[in-house]
């Protein structure tokens, strides 16, 4: 495990050693894996590549074995190139590409658990929509990732990035939040901007069930990594406009383990409750069951 | 956690635990196996049998079998790989009390005509647990070089084997010992930070007592 616990770890070995977050984090893990600062760079980057090559391979025409996925991805693309859209150009992109990548996962493609599989479309959404949007460098990015993935680390030891032990606000939750301390960091904000941009977007994500139908990660999860990316842009540009948020990002996060420990068994990943045992849901499972 | 499990790995989906995780089940048994798997029966146990199918864990079992890893992307056209290699599969229920919901049991045969069981289990996020080998129970999760002895319940065996690594300039990470009876059939597992020499596996399978030895290499 990292030299970091908390957020407030992270933050104050950046003030004693003078660091920006991105390279702290890229330093534990240095010391962590035994490996120079180029190896843990590189590796980094290999994890954004392979986020996007899974973007740039989406197939509309793939549906997944049940039968319920696929498709949507390429709707949202079409609605975007109308002049009919409702968000800006870089918040539409992100919407499409988010969707695309949970399709992508359920119809058995190849992408980056990030944390997980289910919510595997969130944090690429926005790095790539902002690089293609905003013309940054890829190190720039890569850099983002890395304050993405040292929050992903504090979020697991502090509290879940797993549905089954902390509902869908340990999943999509935990990847908005990671998204958007990246995103704030990518659009200039400073470390104080940066913690609260991921506090408000897991706030914004407290309490959301795990009750995906018939135990597939396709309903509802897809589309919710849609939400989770938009949350993580309208963290972030609440955090760059100065907003902070009134509760401590650490305490946020504990939050988020005690309202994953008090959620009902049904609504942590087991179908047993929530939006899985609707009617829609026992009949498309009756016609599952049929194949 | 480290930062390359939250952001990875690279898998194909659609789940870490249902797909990835039987994935490495599959892998991590064909590198104990040591040879290409002719022949193997598949049963699965709890959610892996419940919602395997939507989650594509029979064809991600089947993929590790024959070597592919997590981020191949041939997975979802295993059956028909298996077929060509001509590696026969049969899938059934496993019949276990109180397993991991995410539990497979897999009873193989090698291409000589070894033969190897192992129970997997998918913990979480692409990583798995080996449950139990050849019956004898086991915990280890197969990210480091790892040595399954089988052997008689007698003294001094385990001091052959820490000798040998000791020898070799192998360091013990992890070391578990199990026995069905006193006196009876002993398994020791050895999790390790280096890789095991091939000479120093075949002296150990000479050994007076030892009955079987099984390496995982991660090269």
């Amino acid at each position: 495990m990292a030299g970091y616990h908390s957020v407030k770890d992270i933050l104050t070995i950046c003030s004693d050693e003078k660091l920006p977050i991105w390279k702290v984090i890229m330093e534990e893990d240095c010391i962590e894996r035994q490996v120079v600062q180029s190896e843990s760079f590189a590796g980094m980057r290999a994890m954004y590549t392979a986020m996007k090559q899974a973007d740039k391979s989406y197939d509309s025409r793939l549906r997944s074995a049940s039968g319920l996925a696929g498709g949507d991805g390429e709707k949202l693309h079409i609605y975007n190139m109308s002049d009919k859209k409702l968000c800006s150009d870089f918040t539409s992109l992100a919407m499409e590409k988010a969707v695309k990548m949970g399709e992508s996962n359920a119809c058995m493609r190849r992408i980056v658990a990030a944390p997980t599989a289910g919510s595997c479309g969130v944090i690429p959404a926005v790095f790539i929509a902002y690089e293609e949007s905003f013309n940054v460098p890829e190190d720039r990015i890569v850099e983002a990732m890395f304050i993405t993935a040292g929050i992903g680390a504090v979020i697991a030891e502090n509290a879940s990035i797993a549905g089954a032990s902390g509902g869908c606000q340990a999943e999509i939750g935990s990847a908005s939040a990671m998204a958007a301390a990246g995103l704030a960091y990518l659009a200039g904000g400073d470390n104080d901007c940066i913690v609260n941009a991921m506090a408000m977007a897991l706030k914004n994500m407290l309490g959301l069930a795990c009750d995906p139908v018939c135990g597939l990660v396709e309903v509802p999860c897809i589309k919710r990594n849609s939400a989770g990316a938009v949350n993580a842009i309208a963290s972030a540009q609440m955090a760059l406009a100065g907003i902070r948020s009134a509760i401590d990002p650490d305490e946020v996060i504990d939050t988020m383990r005690r309202i994953g420990n008090a959620m009902p068994a049904g609504l942590k990943e087991t179908s047993e409750g929530g939006l899985a045992q609707t009617p829609s849901a026992l009949k498309i499972k009756e016609k599952l069951e049929e194949i | 956690m480290n930062i390359f499990d939250i952001i990875g790995p690279v898998m194909v989906g659609p789940s870490s635990s249902h797909t990835a995780g039987a994935v490495r089940i599959g892998y991590i048994s064909r590198k104990l196996m040591g040879e290409p798997v002719s022949k193997a029966q598949i049963n699965l146990y709890g959610s892996f049998l419940a919602t395997g199918k939507g989650h594509g864990t029979r064809k991600a079992l089947v993929a590790g079998l024959l070597g592919m890893n997590t981020d191949d992307m041939r997975i979802p056209d295993s059956f028909e790989i298996a077929k060509e290699q001509g590696m026969e599969v049969h899938f059934g229920e496993a019949r276990l009390k109180d397993a991991h919901p995410n539990t497979a049991q897999l009873i193989l045969t090698g291409q000589s005509g070894r033969q190897l069981e192992v129970i997997g289990q998918s913990i979480g996020g692409a990583r798995i647990n080996i449950a139990q080998i050849d019956g004898i129970d086991t915990n280890f999760s197969g990210d480091y070089p790892t040595l399954v002895v089988h052997n008689l319940d007698q003294p001094g065996h385990v001091a052959e084997v820490t000798s040998m690594l000791s020898h070799k300039g192998v360091n013990i990470a992890t070391m578990q010992l199990y026995r069905s009876n006193r006196g009876g059939e002993a398994v020791m597992v050895l999790e390790c930070d280096q890789e095991i020499p091939e000479d120093g596996i075949r002296w150990l399978e000479k050994v007076e007592g030892v009955k079987k030895v099984t390496y995982l290499s991660i090269e």
